[in-house]
């Protein structure tokens, strides 16, 4: 399987879309050192792979999952946020280390489908998962699902939405027990999935991935300078583990320019930890009365 | 991990996390145990009773609280006892005693603030607002199928159904929750005597809760449908259901109170403040395997040893009591999967092509009805590997028909599936349910 390559310039600040027909986003990440592009299977820097017939069933899905989290990071585009509809075909290439190299093709939906409207797209992705490399490498390409202009007039449309909320510091649980989101807090919601689908890139593994669960607080919104500065709070669901990790995230958004985000993630209690009488995370002080 | 607030908040606020019953004496540093049923007003009174939150500043204070601890004449009841510097105390104070404590603290300086002024007035304002907020449905036919229900209402719901339709339905309880709850299953049967039974539970993890409102959905479906759907009428001509619509009731209760994302039981771990164990990882089917965590925080928690878990030990009980279910079904959310054994091991079950084949038939039939994608296989080949499961105890106990389904979505909503989602959740998966105890009508064992 060839996978179709066009080389990204790299981003300036101000810069437009580098015009392409085809929506094409290829991130070269530096691999151990080497700037090259990944080399294909048989090609000398390869030797050190060998295709695995016989990877774990999970495998592909974790892949995808991991291309898709960093496809919607680098797309930064709140209103073409996509979700992995079927795995179609994939090899899967393993070295001493027992690191994974996985080429595979896959088909997607709209995270915000529209009613009635079937809006599927196909991507085709290599992806490293590494020992100790932070988060998985990652080459995507994904055919267009919405028109670029159509795009970019959404989220231009969806900023200025943002740009005169207000109050948004006593949001709380998005969605609410009950599965209901507000339509007006629709699009903070896409926004943190946005920043969260950063966080969820650099923590899937061969082994872990990762849902929103719920955007549980709001720590600030600003809107007074250009960009949208988003802290918030969200659980994010872990499988295999099934524990809802709380993570801290600050993103900066632009429409058009690339997402900015940090992030802090809370670890699991270990047994040792867990000594005092408190069990979990913080306590909000109470007032005393004779104080 | 999951963030655990304080368990007695302000007057006005979280009021549900109390249940009415008797204030049992506890040991310190343990947490209130909640004891079901409620007790008639007037068998025991807290009037005028107050919560007080102590602060000690040091090692000597804590000693004073001790000594405090020790005047039995007092009646104080340690709701989180003194243990160090720094850890609050929560006591309650029969109101006799009121003066004399609050003299005692300030006598040494110990700082305190009153959490609740008057117990029972919080009592009975929860009660009210219980009434009064939720709209309190008069019949099964007038039960709102299509919203998230508290654990009181589901509770109401079955003894609804079942007063409507005596012949059909009976309420049993099989056991008690760790917190005291009780533990009920609807039996749905047309007489004889023990036939071949179907085994359904929802709501084991108590966040999923499309799996509890689905199981409520489908006891009403049960009694709607004998009679009237051929199919289903032989069915239950032949053989009897059992249905635990909220088999994890501590967990359920503390979801609305206190933790949406609450999936396992709420029991203490010795050793550790984290609570609870996963009552799927608890099972007698290789229990401590690869598969679950041996961490009391985590939320694969294992447990101490197998069927530590009150609410496990219950089902195990009655399975073994009945001697005749021949198809065991347990449900959870969220992935769309339909899943059978094993989850401990990659070794396939004896019964590996007959299990896939009513799977794929099942799943046909779910998809047939609003085109919801679902997958199917054995556990550790289409989900992960788990140990200490549910329908690896009971598969190896000889129900065949061992099988355990993944509701809606696959992500985007997950546990927190709008309500508008939960009955066409529960019609698919009804017709799953139709194909696989068709097949164990027809198939006999």
């Amino acid at each position: 399987m060839q996978l179709r390559r066009q080389p990204l310039p790299a981003p300036r600040p101000g810069d437009p879309d580098p015009a392409a027909p085809l929506l094409v986003l290829l991130l070269l990440l530096a691999l151990q050192g080497a700037a090259a592009a990944p080399a294909g299977p048989g090609e000398p820097e390869d030797s050190g792979w060998r295709q695995d017939a016989e990877f774990p069933r999970g495998l592909l899905s974790q892949a995808a999952r991991a291309a898709l989290h960093f496809f919607n990071f680098r797309a930064s585009s709140p209103s073409a946020l996509r979700v992995l509809a079927e795995v179609q075909e994939g090899r899967a290439w393993i070295n001493q280390k027992k690191e994974y190299k996985v080429d595979l093709v896959f088909t997607t939906e709209l995270y915000n489908p529209e009613e009635g409207k079937e809006h599927l797209g196909k991507c085709s992705a290599r992806v490293f998962f590494r020992n100790e490399k932070p988060r998985p490498a990652i080459n995507i390409t994904c055919t267009r699902l919405i028109e670029k202009k159509t795009r970019q007039e959404e989220d231009y449309r969806l900023y200025k939405y943002m740009k005169q909320l207000k109050n948004l510091l006593d949001v709380v649980s998005i969605p609410d027990s009950h599965g209901h989101i507000d339509p007006s807090l629709r699009p903070i919601w896409d926004l943190a999935f946005l920043g969260s689908s950063y966080v969820m890139w650099e923590k899937t593994t061969q082994f872990l991935h990762y849902y929103m669960a719920q955007l549980s607080s709001v720590k600030q919104w600003k809107t007074n300078e250009d960009a949208i500065d988003f802290d918030y709070t969200v659980l994010l669901h872990e499988f295999s583990t099934q524990e809802m990790i709380p993570c801290h995230i600050h993103l900066v958004w632009y429409p058009g320019k690339p997402l900015k985000v940090k992030y802090h993630c809370q670890e699991l209690q270990t047994p040792e930890e867990a000594s005092g009488t408190e069990e979990g995370s913080a306590v909000a002080p109470t007032e005393l009365s004779n104080f | 991990m999951n963030e655990e607030r304080d368990e007695h908040s302000e007057k006005g606020q979280e009021q549900k996390s109390w249940c009415s019953g008797t204030w049992e004496k506890r040991t310190p540093h343990m947490r209130l145990q909640l004891v079901w049923p409620l007790q008639s007003p007037g068998s025991f009174s807290i009037a005028g009773h107050q919560v007080l939150r102590i602060s000690v500043a040091d090692e000597a204070q804590v000693q004073m609280v001790k000594e405090l601890e020790d005047l039995e004449h007092l009646q104080l009841d340690f709701w989180r006892g003194p243990a160090q510097p720094g850890s609050p105390i929560d006591v309650r104070v029969p109101f006799p005693s009121i003066q004399a404590v609050k003299v005692f603290l300030e006598a040494r300086g110990i700082r305190y603030a009153v959490m609740i002024e008057d117990v029972q007035s919080l009592l009975d304002e929860e009660q009210e607002q219980m009434f009064a907020s939720q709209s309190w449905a008069r019949s099964t036919n007038t039960f709102n199928y299509a919203t998230y229900h508290t654990l009181e209402e589901i509770y109401d719901f079955m003894d609804m159904l079942a007063a409507e339709h005596p012949q059909l339905v009976s309420k049993l309880q099989i056991g008690r929750s760790y917190e005291g709850r009780p533990i009920y299953v609807l039996k749905f049967s047309t007489g004889g005597n023990n036939r071949p039974a179907i085994w359904i539970d929802t709501g084991i993890h108590s966040r999923e809760w499309v799996t509890q409102a689905s199981g409520v959905w489908f006891a009403k479906k049960i009694t709607q449908d004998y009679g009237q759907d051929p199919a289903f009428t032989a069915i239950l001509d032949n053989m009897d259901i059992f249905l635990e619509i909220v088999t994890n009731p501590d967990g359920f209760a503390f979801t609305h109170s206190k933790n949406r994302m609450w999936r396992k039981t709420r029991s203490l771990t010795s050793g550790s403040t984290c609570i609870g164990v996963d009552p799927n990882r608890n099972w007698d089917a290789g229990f401590g395997k690869a598969g679950s965590s041996s961490n009391p925080c985590s939320d694969t928690y294992r447990g101490k040893f197998a069927n530590s878990e009150v609410e496990v030990k219950s089902i195990v009980d009655f399975v073994k009591d009945h001697r005749n279910i021949k198809a065991f079904i347990s449900i959870h959310s969220y992935s769309q999967l339909l899943l059978y054994p094993f989850g401990y091991k990659t070794e396939s079950p004896a019964d590996k092509d007959e299990l896939d084949q009513v799977a794929k038939s099942a799943v046909e039939a779910l998809t047939s009805l609003y085109g919801t994608k679902f997958k199917y296989g054995s556990i550790i080949t289409t989900i992960y590997q788990a140990s200490g499961g549910t329908i690896d105890w009971t598969y190896n106990q000889g129900i065949k028909y061992s099988f355990t389904f993944e509701l809606r979505d696959t992500g985007r909503y997950g546990f927190l599936l709008p309500a508008s989602q939960i009955i066409p959740t529960a019609q698919e998966t009804w017709l799953a349910l139709l194909t696989i105890m068709e097949h164990t009508l027809n198939h006999p064992y």
